[in-house]
């Protein structure tokens, strides 16, 4: 999107967090020049000068609440001016208004819902008039997987998200590495965890599609290893996992490096039969 | 009859919303579309290039690097080039 109104176009990122201070994501603008390239990330500040940060609810348990999965400009309330929605590791959304020019106020307000606004974790907010009644709704992804409808109850100026509605199942964590053992990708049928979303009129056909990015650990045999052996030694190899995990006992330091060491080890052994590929798709889901 | 047609259509299941064709598994020239360790493929889908074609743009966890695949038409995308900035890869600090 072109976020300072120069007509170019802009990159907008999350980040994890930033170093050396409390855990907080802060928000990273690539600004696009005239001839179509881009500047180096540069943070983006609030009208007072400051980074713009996510909210917390305080506390050691709540740092996650900082933790910006995606931020979405939109003129959300209808008044000219681009806003920020952004989703967080928590799996609410935050609104951050647009004061003009690519400003937007230091503190955020939650979305206005009906009820609870939320995905399980990872929140991943687009939004766009999803059915057609002229005003913005909110589309999210997450880290469980699949694709999530708030529909906006509200107006164009004042909007009001609904209950949730599920426009693709979650697949679940774990998906890929519960149950029998699966040799690579063949497999995959359709997006797995920590969806990400987009959507367009990919195909052209006048409705609106959906792009779903995805993540996955893939399995493949070690040189020279067949899948038979694979599975079999991997299957011995679940079990001293097992075993590994409730022997660990105590929480200080050298009961800490005596495990990481044995898990450091048994991690290798595993992969002297099997490798494991965490990697990410991309999907297109037509709208028919 | 009409008691039969009913308790057909209640058996029946009846479309909720969307319907969607089964997901097509995206490819940028003869390779699908793939992102580093560990993984979270994050699409968008903008003109990047000035052609009037949408692209793909596909951010990733890893260094939070963009990789940028051009519309070439007829549903077709080109291989992956990363998105640069200054000469430089793109990356989003704080993205490891």
């Amino acid at each position: 999107m072109d976020l300072d109104g120069d007509g170019n176009l802009d990159i907008l990122s999350g980040s994890y967090s930033r170093d050396g201070e409390d855990m907080a994501g802060l928000f990273q603008v690539l600004h696009g020049k005239a001839d179509r390239t881009f500047a180096a990330a540069t943070v983006l500040n609030g009208s007072d000068g400051q980074p713009l940060i996510l909210p917390t609810r305080g506390g050691r348990d709540n740092i996650t609440d900082r933790i910006c999965t995606r931020p979405f400009a939109v003129d959300l309330d209808g008044d000219g001016k681009l806003d920020i929605v952004s989703g967080n590791f928590t799996g609410t959304f935050a609104w951050f208004r647009g004061e003009g020019n690519g400003k937007f106020t230091p503190t955020s307000e939650p979305l206005p819902a009906t009820g609870k606004l939320q995905v399980d974790a990872h929140s991943d907010p687009f939004l766009i008039d999803w059915d057609g009644d002229g005003d913005f709704d909110l589309l999210s992804g997450s880290s469980a997987g699949g694709v999530f409808l708030f529909a906006n109850d509200g107006s164009k100026t004042e909007p009001e998200f609904g209950k949730r509605q599920t426009l693709l199942k979650p697949a679940g964590h774990g998906h890929d590495g519960d149950g029998e053992l699966v040799f690579g990708d063949a497999h995959l049928q359709g997006p797995q965890g920590s969806t990400r979303v987009w959507a367009d009129d990919v195909d052209g056909d006048g409705k609106l599609d959906l792009l779903v990015g995805d993540t996955v650990t893939l399995h493949f045999c070690a040189d020279g290893v067949d899948e038979q052996t694979a599975r079999s030694k991997d299957a011995e190899w679940q079990k001293k996992q097992q075993k590994l995990f409730e022997s660990m006992t105590g929480d200080d330091a050298d009961a800490r490096a005596q495990f990481q060491k044995a898990w450091e080890e048994l991690r290798a052994e595993r992969e002297t039969f099997l490798r494991e590929q965490m990697t990410g798709s991309v999907w297109l889901l037509r709208q028919q | 009859m009409l008691n039969t047609v009913m308790l057909l259509s209640a058996l029946m299941p009846i479309p909720q919303g969307p319907q969607f064709a089964p997901p097509v598994r995206l490819k940028g020239g003869d390779a699908f579309v793939a992102v580093e360790a560990p993984g979270f493929a994050a699409p968008s889908w903008h003109d990047v290039d000035g052609d009037g074609r949408k692209d793909l743009v596909v951010g990733q966890f890893r260094d939070g690097k963009m990789h940028l695949f051009k519309n070439e038409g007829d549903g077709k995308l080109a291989a992956g080039t990363w998105i640069m900035a200054e000469g430089n890869i793109a990356q989003v600090p704080g993205v490891w």
